[in-house]
């Protein structure tokens, strides 16, 4: 059986950790340079979620055409088979969760990216408030999915460490996002 | 200094170039990832046409003896070679229990299921369709697979055959293969079907083989499923 824990894994959690550390240590550093890093840490976040989101892709075609993926263990709790190979669950409207993944942070990365390169831009003020909401309106998604996972794949409950890194990703983008807000309102951008 | 700079009076002109190259960035970004995941796993063509992968479904499924959860590809053959004659092949019936072409279709698959049933793996998906009389329930459909009391034999709507027939009058004899459960008609729309009875064949690795539309539709070649069963499977 396939190890849970592989190199691909292991690069995503670094990728998350590495943008936590990011945010903690520039959230409450005030100016330019604290909110540069802020938007930094969103965008890794955003990062780890496009890239793990293509994964999943993979793995779901992968699962399409042989039944069984060598991206990802396919027995156990920990497995990807038994919830990104569900056809039940991973779809919304016919299209895999995967693609959804990459075209919401697709949306996330460029309003993010549009920060990143000028974050004094008049449009600053109205770019976070819509990476506020895209952040709030994927929070919804992700305890949905936490729930199939848990709760109505086949077999259940099951945990997919991809789809987790993903899920982690977006409450990073959250947090980042609501960051950003707060040092908008408290003047510290 | 640091606090003035948040002042929406601070902040500069927008600049267009920005949005342009933030755009770039993100078509770049995510094409390298589309073209690595599809480097990495192509993505399968999925459908009811022949020579795709059928469409798989997890649903209720019956076997005569209790209500189980069944997933369409745990039967397949995903090793299939293209030639081994040990994997079965799968014959896909979709049915309505109340509608009257499947009642009649009920004798011919109990003589096919008797002919080819050590080659084939019949499934039969019982779909709801939404019409008149075409109520059904998990009941009607235990009493039309196993030939059980369900009903009345008077056209008062209750039973089987647009509710004109006890389910235990179904020509042919009891069906003894799966017969899967579709209330909300998921399965049929992914097969894009519009009315039943249909059938299709899968070669044992899931790839459809045979959709009765294809031949049996406008410009089809008009083959059946006995003759299809005899090409592609051969003699029992």
């Amino acid at each position: 059986m396939m190890s849970v824990l592989s190199l691909e894994l292991g690069v995503f959690i670094a990728g998350i950790l590495g943008a936590s550390v990011i945010l903690q240590k520039n959230y409450q550093e005030s100016g330019g340079e604290g909110t540069k890093g802020v938007i930094t840490s969103g965008l890794l976040f955003t990062t780890v979620g496009i890239v793990a989101s293509g994964w999943t892709w993979s793995i779901h075609n992968s699962l399409m055409e042989s039944g069984s993926s060598s991206m990802c263990a396919s027995e156990g709790l920990v497995q990807c088979g038994s919830v990104i190979g569900d056809p039940q669950w991973n779809n919304l409207f016919g299209m895999p969760w995967g693609v959804i993944g990459i075209a919401s942070f697709a949306v996330i990365f460029f309003v993010l990216m549009t920060l990143f390169l000028d974050q004094n831009a008049k449009r600053s003020p109205q770019f976070v408030n819509y990476l506020w909401y895209l952040g709030i309106a994927g929070i919804p998604f992700v305890a949905w999915l936490v729930v199939v996972e848990l709760l109505l794949v086949e077999g259940a409950p099951h945990i997919c460490p991809y789809c987790t890194v993903i899920h982690l990703s977006m409450i990073g983008v959250f947090v980042s996002a609501h960051f950003m807000k707060k040092r908008r309102a408290n003047l510290t951008w | 200094m640091a606090r003035r700079r948040g002042k929406s009076s601070d902040l500069s002109k927008n600049n267009d170039e920005t949005l342009l190259w933030a755009g770039l960035a993100t078509a770049g970004v995510v094409s390298l990832v589309v073209i690595a995941s599809l480097a990495l796993a192509p993505i399968v063509s999925i459908g009811p046409e022949e020579g795709n992968r059928a469409p798989d479904f997890v649903a209720d499924a019956y076997n005569g003896g209790s209500w189980y959860e069944f997933r369409m590809s745990d039967i397949w053959d995903w090793d299939w070679d293209g030639n081994s004659s040990d994997s079965k092949w799968i014959l896909i019936q979709f049915i309505d229990t109340d509608c009257p072409y499947c009642w009649e279709e009920g004798d011919e698959m109990s003589q096919y299921h008797a002919q080819w049933k050590d080659r084939v793996t019949f499934v039969t998906v019982s779909v709801h369709l939404n019409i008149p009389n075409h109520e059904s329930s998990k009941s009607e459909i235990e009493a039309f697979r196993d030939l059980t009391s369900f009903g009345t034999n008077e056209n008062d709507g209750d039973g089987c055959n647009s509710g004109r027939d006890n389910c235990n009058a179904r020509p042919g004899s009891s069906h003894q293969w799966t017969y899967v459960d579709d209330p909300s008609n998921s399965i049929f729309d992914q097969w894009e079907l519009g009315g039943t009875p249909f059938s299709a064949i899968l070669q044992p690795d899931g790839v459809v083989a045979w959709n009765k539309l294809k031949h049996q539709g406008q410009g089809g070649d008009g083959e059946d499923l006995p003759s299809a069963l005899q090409r592609l499977v051969g003699d029992s």
